[in-house]
């Protein structure tokens, strides 16, 4: 008897034919989605099929052309740290396995926080065919020479140069050559990827047992399990391969159905399709899995061969039956029992023998239908995506765990007229969705089958987890969707609601929201029994706001002629405070707010601001913007913050400050009414000491008064039916009370920098607009502290004024008050935090409320259901690249007819050579001659011919031949550093249009460069040390040239005989509107280092207004190459730095389009430049740029001008502007400083890195893992920071980060040498991604040292580590 | 009043709160939470205590049946557990001992 197993599927992840994710891939379960398609072109060649193969015993021609293909797979290389330019040299089944398995780990809720990464494993399942890295890399090393060594024997006379240039010509179409991806044709890296990207230590390794590995990939995670050697063990399979040569086999064997369809366990089942696909479930101990979501529980599991079969292919019985009885033993279940089992999901392969096969083991270990009846479910979601090979079991394991987990039986498709020997068993086909019932407290039981070629048998048991958490809603797999409705009438409305719930429940308008209304109906995560309620909602037409996530009106709220105004109401500080905000932070890349401990007041207030400034900001890139701003109680000064009364860190510091001893008036206490301002008044009449301090609504007041007072008022309120209540906080605010103890806090305020505002706010003190006035404003801000707050009559007095829907930017009562106020009176109101539900699933239903009234919200700034995006990662700084899953027939293209105008070989023809193949080879050959001749003909009228098609050169950059790069240099460092490496001197992408347009001309002399196309920027080419480039052109038929300076840029120029005819006058209108002039001056741009150019770039001579769409400006043309449009793009930076709050810096990364009308302007010469900005998103902005002369012309249009943008807040863009003067670590009560890390994007973390490390530190910076250096480096600035800011305090002056080295002695710990005599001593500790240093004189004080511990209960460890600072032992 | 009249009539205050369109989505019987199942706001809670109150008169001392009860036990409670308070309120004193 086996170990008693229980191991949790605690996480899951998959990418299959028709679901790029765990979400799709079940909703296409359910809806019983045919993910069957024909093969694409790009897996492999048209040619290969054909239809009468099976007649033929031509091993390369197929009979079939159907299978499941995963489309479109994309690869985001950026979160897990992989070079952009690597990917597609990878073999992608390697990077969706690292993909799904980052995934998986995300949806288990583990992506950053586990615990022990010795302990976690990592076991695939993977075949060893030839998957397409390989295969290109077969293409490139061998079938480039057999091409070369058949045409030479063909062709005796073709000279080696021509030989050469068809094989050179060959092995480009397969894309540059990648040699540190060739070690990828090694199959276990598939394991070792993730284990290395992950940084998980414990067993990590393929598996391959064919269509049975994933299964016993899922045997030996378990057993890793059982045996304790590890705690976690990411399990599953990988299978991408749809190469000729797998299908091909399949073939010959007759396996793949004739009639292309795959009917498993169909009467007449013929065969199998093949598919594809990677999945990935995260698995651990049942015992350990205390706090996990669990899907299902595997409580089994039995691995077998057939032993001496009839033959290798034929499947045996016998085995199966040893594999199936191993398991359930193991389990300790008797098969036979009636309600053992709830569903199989079946190998099913729909092949004769196997489908007869695995009934025949199935009826004899689960018995006849005797007791039981057909109790059991059979099915195979083969039928749905095809034979996914050794992802077969993983494929079928996920579809049986998410059965168990929903309850519900998933449908089979085909197979309407089953296998006759199903009669005789326990087993049917489920042909549709159906809800899954056990009885007498029977758990859910589900088993997979997968049986592999070779006679290898694997069974897998899976439970529901035992019922000791209750879940009330079903675990919701990524972003949940969303149904939306617009129509003229309710009765259109009410007929797109009457199709098929499968049509419905599948869709997903969130992309794309139809246009039109009055009518409008959403609803999120939409189900049956929604539907069902929907369309109840619909005949009885009345509005319906939210209860059950279903929207409708009749009578929006924001029709268009007459828009209702929306408001922002910022809460104040509410009993209950647990907001759901970490995946607003993480998706719209904010920092998480730190969030203290609500007990204390400041601490509480702190997190209260911080919540409604991360939700203003996420609200605001969801296209939520508000009319009117106004807040409830202390909230009023995160309101005006947004308003932009106050700084933001003004009123942070201001919160903090909140001493709660301080402010504890004595003996006075809040008590909340059930009743309204007004009988709150007429209780407390006659009782002193006491006041009404807020009037919430008409079913809420607030007193506040002396403990006596305030009992006598509630004894008075009891007996009128009242109910009240004491509240927690202690405090008189918003009553004369206060007035004793304010000065302390109108020194605060009077402190505070404060400016009119900008957005119109409304105070609750006046019920009136807030005044312009600095002054009337601090006037009213210490009003608003000791007069009631007057909640309700302000809502009121806004709904007058048009207001109409009310968001609640925060968590906490708002919408409630607004709905007692407004009872009756039609509005929206609803919160955009609720501790219900996670962030962004509530920001969807604040968007999916605004939609249905009118508003148009950007539903596509969410999480979007499909959409492939790794996980703890921003959406909007994603930059997916298409993976190559095919290695299709190599064609020249148009590099063919050129190659083959071998002037001989027709005149050898012409001698009469007699042999089949090379006459038609030859023919093939004039005709292409002749082809070629046609184009360079064409040429010929505007230019000499020119022989290289493509050419490459290379050459090396460097500030001895680019001098005036030294004006062009990322990082200001000290006067006279003499390391020049350590200021980044960087061609400017500029500067390549100029060398891309010189080569281009080189290549055709006479002719014009009139544009160039498809700019994109790779990777920073920075000249010190010197790069060696090689910049390849490849000229195209309409003589175009794409010039590519291998692994920095490329782009494409375009040129013409003559340039085209000036343009004059003013050829467009302006539409950047003329507002306000600029607040800093063209000098001041270089002088403040807005701009980090030295003097041979500083163009810009004057700054135009910057308005909300753009900016305009004059450049003075500067002498060094590409300066000019340079110029043209800090206009466009500078636009982004001051009308942006974070992520302000920004580089150029792409054009779309340049056009030019005559030659450059001179020199000296005054050119207008106007930027008109066309998007603006999270990751970049768009512009397109105008250039004139003096005369007015047109010289210059760049079209999609894009900037991406960095990572910076209002700690970091200090630190890039004025280095020697500002820290990113920041000090911390006992004096020692932490960093966190702020910049989640790796390119951001490379501009700090070298912000902050020396030539020597960023040497030891990459031989570090990308994991640990990333930490490694907060230790290095932290050190840095807290030496800097101890010299500053003792009076040091400007000092740069690269001032300071950092060294680690033999024993690990770090010494710092630097501009002083003495160096202090330092500790250093980290932990994730947080750092702490301390700094200070030796012999100063005891022997000190610091450590990181986290606090008890803290388990995300960016929030809770607390620093301790103790003797060294 | 049978049990069955009472809970009859705090459904239909609930209705009336809630609103009425809103009737076609509420099932709402003994054993309905306010506030997982109804997902009633504090405030609404209130306007339920202030409609009882008005209802049934000072023989059902709502005030007093939450003055005891902390927030979470509020939160908590059922349309059960107050349809039972009401009716032993209006249940005559004398009815228990006899």
């Amino acid at each position: 008897m086996a170990e008693p197993v229980a191991v949790a599927i605690v996480g899951m992840a998959a990418v299959f034919p028709g679901a790029p994710d765990l979400a799709t891939y079940w909703s296409n379960i359910l809806a019983g989605v045919d993910a069957i398609t024909d093969a694409p072109a790009s897996r492999w060649d048209p040619c290969y099929y054909d239809p009468d193969a099976a007649t033929t015993d031509r091993g390369d021609r197929l009979y079939c052309r159907r299978g499941g293909f995963v489309q479109s797979a994309t690869f985001d290389p950026s979160p897990h740290g992989i070079m952009p330019t690597t990917v597609p040299g990878a073999e992608p089944d390697q990077l969706l396995a690292l993909h799904v398995a980052t995934e998986a780990l995300a949806d288990a809720g583990i992506d950053k926080a586990l615990s022990d990464r010795s302990r976690a494993g990592v076991i695939i399942g993977r075949g060893g065919y030839l998957t397409p890295g390989l295969a290109r890399l077969d293409q490139r090393t061998r079938t480039a020479n057999q091409l070369i060594v058949t045409l030479r024997e063909l062709l005796p006379d073709l000279e080696d140069t021509q030989l050469e240039a068809v094989r050179s010509a060959f092995q480009s179409r397969l894309g540059p050559p990648s040699p540190e991806s060739a070690i990828d044709l090694v199959p276990n890296l598939v394991a070792s990827r993730v284990a290395n990207r992950l940084d998980l230590g414990g067993p990590a390794y393929t598996v391959d047992a064919a269509c049975a590995s994933s299964l016993l990939a899922i045997d030996h995670a378990v057993r890793e399990l059982t045996t304790g050697r590890c705690d976690l063990v990411l399990a599953g399979g990988v299978h991408h391969c749809h190469d000729i040569t797998l299908w091909s086999v399949f073939n010959q064997l007759g396996a793949l159905s004739p009639t292309q369809q795959i009917r498993p366990f169909h009467r007449d089942a013929d065969g199998l399709l093949i598919g594809e696909g990677t999945g990935m479930v995260v698995l651990k101990r049942l015992t350990d899995a205390t706090h996990d979501q669990i899907y299902a529980v595997i409580r089994g599991t039995g691995v077998a061969s057939d032993g001496r079969a009839t033959s290798l292919m034929s499947p045996r019985v016998e085995g199966q039956i040893h594999a199936i009885e191993q398991a359930w033993r193991t389990a300790g279940l008797d098969p036979a029992q009636p309600g053992a089992l709830g569903l199989l999901e079946a190998h099913g392969t729909a092949t004769r023998i196997g489908d007869a096969t695995e009934l025949d083991s199935l009826t004899r270990v689960f018995g006849a239908p005797n007791g039981a009846g057909r109790d059991i479910g059979i099915g195979s979601v083969k039928s749905m995506i095809g034979h996914t090979m050794p992802a077969a079991g993983i494929a079928g394991l996920i579809k049986a765990a998410l059965a168990v987990h929903h309850g519900v039986l998933p449908p089979t498709l085909h197979c309407d007229d089953p296998h006759p020997a199903l009669r005789g068993s326990r087993f049917v086909p489920i042909s549709s969705t159906t809800p899954w019932t056990t009885h007498d407290r029977t758990p859910r039981r589900a088993a997979v089958n997968a049986f592999g070629f070779g006679g290898i048998n694997t069974h897998a048991i899976l439970e529901q987890p035992p019922d000791t958490t209750p879940t009330r809603r079903a675990r919701t797999l990524g972003p949940e969707r969303i149904l939306l409705l617009a129509a003229p009438s309710v009765d259109a409305l009410a007929q797109q609601l009457q199709r098929s719930d499968a049509g419905l429940l599948t869709r997903d308008d969130a992309g794309a929201p139809p246009a039109g209304g009055p009518c409008r109906l959403a609803i999120v995560a939409p189900t049956t029994r929604r539907l069902a309620l929907a369309r109840k909602i619909l005949a009885q037409g009345k509005p319906w706001q939210g209860r059950d996530d279903i929207w409708f009106t009749t009578t929006p709220l924001h029709p268009t002629p007459a828009p209702g105004r929306l408001v922002f109401v910022f809460p104040g500080l509410e009993q209950d405070f647990t907001p759901q905000v970490d995946d607003i932070a993480d998706h719209f890349g904010l920092d998480r707010p730190q969030l203290g401990d609500s007990t204390v007041l400041g601490q509480h207030g702190l997190g209260v601001f911080a919540v409604g400034q991360l939700l203003d900001a996420a609200l605001r890139q969801l296209g939520v913007i508000p009319d009117l701003l106004a807040g409830h109680s202390i909230g009023e000064w995160n309101a005006m913050s947004a308003a932009g009364i106050y700084p933001r860190r003004a009123v942070e510091e201001l919160v903090a400050s909140f001493n709660p001893a301080a402010l504890h008036v004595p003996g006075l206490l809040f008590a909340a009414l059930g009743c309204g301002a007004d009988q709150a008044a007429d209780a407390i009449n006659g009782v002193d000491g006491v006041t009404v301090s807020h009037d919430n609504c008409p079913h809420q007041s607030i007193i506040c008064g002396e403990r006596t007072a305030v009992a006598a008022v509630l004894t008075r309120l009891q007996a009128r039916g009242i109910t009240s209540q004491v509240m927690r906080f202690k405090s008189g605010f918003h009553s004369p009370m206060l007035a004793p103890y304010l000065n302390q806090i109108l020194e605060t305020f009077a402190g505070l920098p404060v400016r009119p505002p900008i957005r119109p706010i409304w105070s609750t003190t006046t019920v009136g607009r807030y005044p312009d006035n600095p002054d009337r404003i601090r006037e009213l801000a210490a009003r608003h502290l000791l007069e009631p707050v007057r909640f309700g009559p302000l809502i009121r007095r806004l709904y007058d004024t048009g207001a109409r829907a009310f968001i609640q930017v925060g968590t906490g009562s708002l919408p409630a008050f607004v709905a007692d106020t407004l009872a009756g009176r039609p509005h929206l109101t609803i919160t955009a935090n609720t501790p219900r539900r996670s962030g962004l699933d509530q920001l969807r239903r604040v968007a999916t409320a605004l939609w249905v009234e009118g508003w148009a919200p950007r539903f596509d700034q969410l999480p979007l259901p499909g959409r492939t995006r790794a996980a703890g990662h921003s959406e909007s700084r994603s930059q997916p690249i298409p993976l190559e899953l095919g290695a299709p027939l190599v064609r020249l293209g148009a590099a063919a007819p050129t190659l083959s105008t071998a002037p001989r070989a027709p005149a050898r023809a012409a001698r009469g050579h007699q042999h089949p193949v090379l006459d038609e080879f030859t023919a093939a050959l004039r005709e292409a001659t002749t082809v070629a001749a046609d184009v360079m003909d064409s040429w010929a009228q505007t230019t000499q011919p020119s022989v290289a098609q493509e050419a490459s050169t290379t050459r090396t950059f460097s500030l001895a031949n680019m001098p005036y790069l030294t004006d062009h240099c990322f990082y200001r460092q000290p006067e006279g550093w003499p390391e020049s490496t350590d200021r980044y001197p960087v061609v400017p992408l500029t500067t390549i249009l100029e060398l891309m347009a010189d080569a281009a001309r080189a290549l055709s002399p006479g002719r014009t460069v009139i544009g160039i196309t498809n700019v994109h920027a790779q990777r920073w080419l920075s000249v010190a040390p010197p790069a060696t480039v090689t910049t390849s052109t490849t000229r195209h038929p309409d003589g175009s040239i794409t010039v590519v300076l291998e692994g920095y840029a490329r782009g494409t120029v375009l040129l013409a005989a003559a340039p085209p005819p000036l343009v004059s006058g003013k050829p467009c209108q302006s539409t950047v509107s003329h507002s306000r002039a600029c607040a800093v001056t063209a000098q001041a741009l270089y002088r403040d280092r807005w701009m980090f150019h030295g003097p041979a770039f500083q163009g810009v001579s004057h700054l135009g207004p910057v308005t909300e769409n753009g900016i305009t400006g004059e450049l003075t043309v500067p002498e060094a190459p590409g300066a000019l449009l340079d110029n043209a793009g800090q206009l466009l930076g500078f636009w982004i730095m001051m009308r942006t709050t974070h992520d302000r810096l920004a580089f150029p990364a792409a054009i779309e389009k340049i056009s030019y009308w005559g030659p450059p302007p001179a020199p000296g010469e005054r050119v207008r430049c106007e930027v008109r900005i066309t998007s603006v998103s999270a990751a970049e902005v768009t512009a397109d740029l105008d250039l004139h002369r003096a005369g007015g012309q047109l010289w210059a249009r760049i079209e999609r001008w894009k900037d991406r943008r960095f990572n910076t807040d209002e700690v970091t863009w200090p630190v890039f502007l004025f280095p020697e003067h500002h820290r990113i670590a920041q000090p911390q009560p006992g004096g020692w400083y932490s960093v966190h890390e702020r910049w989640p994007d790796p390119a951001t973390r490379e501009l700090i890195m070298r912000r902050y490390l020396n030539i020597t530190e960023r040497a030891e910076y990459q031989r570090r893992t990308p994991h640990d250096a990333r930490q490694w480096l907060l230790g290095r600035i932290a050190v840095k920071d807290a030496v800097r800011q101890w010299l500053w305090d003792s009076g040091a002056g400007p000092l740069f980060p690269i001032e300071i080295t950092v060294n680690d002695d033999a024993s690990g710990r770090p010494h710092v040498t630097g501009p002083f005599t003495t160096p202090p001593v330092v500790s250093l500790a980290h932990t994730g991604s947080l750092a702490a240093a301390l700094v200070r004189l030796p012999g100063s004080a005891p022997d000190v040292s610091i450590d990181i511990e986290h606090l008890a209960g803290g388990t995300a460890p960016h929030r809770t580590p607390t620093a301790h600072i103790g003797g060294v032992t | 009043m049978t049990p069955d009249r009472i809970l009859a009539e705090v459904r239909a205050m609930l209705i009336e709160i809630i609103g009425s369109e809103y009737a076609l989505s509420l099932e709402i019987n003994m054993r309905t939470s306010f506030e997982a199942d109804l997902e009633l706001e504090s405030i609404e809670f209130v306007r339920l205590a202030s409609m009882l109150n008005e209802h049934f008169g000072d023989r059902v001392d709502f005030v007093d049946f939450l003055a005891d009860k902390g927030f979470n036990e509020i939160i908590n409670l059922t349309v059960g557990e107050v349809v039972t308070y009401i009716a032993d309120c209006l249940t005559p004193a004398g009815a228990l001992d006899g």
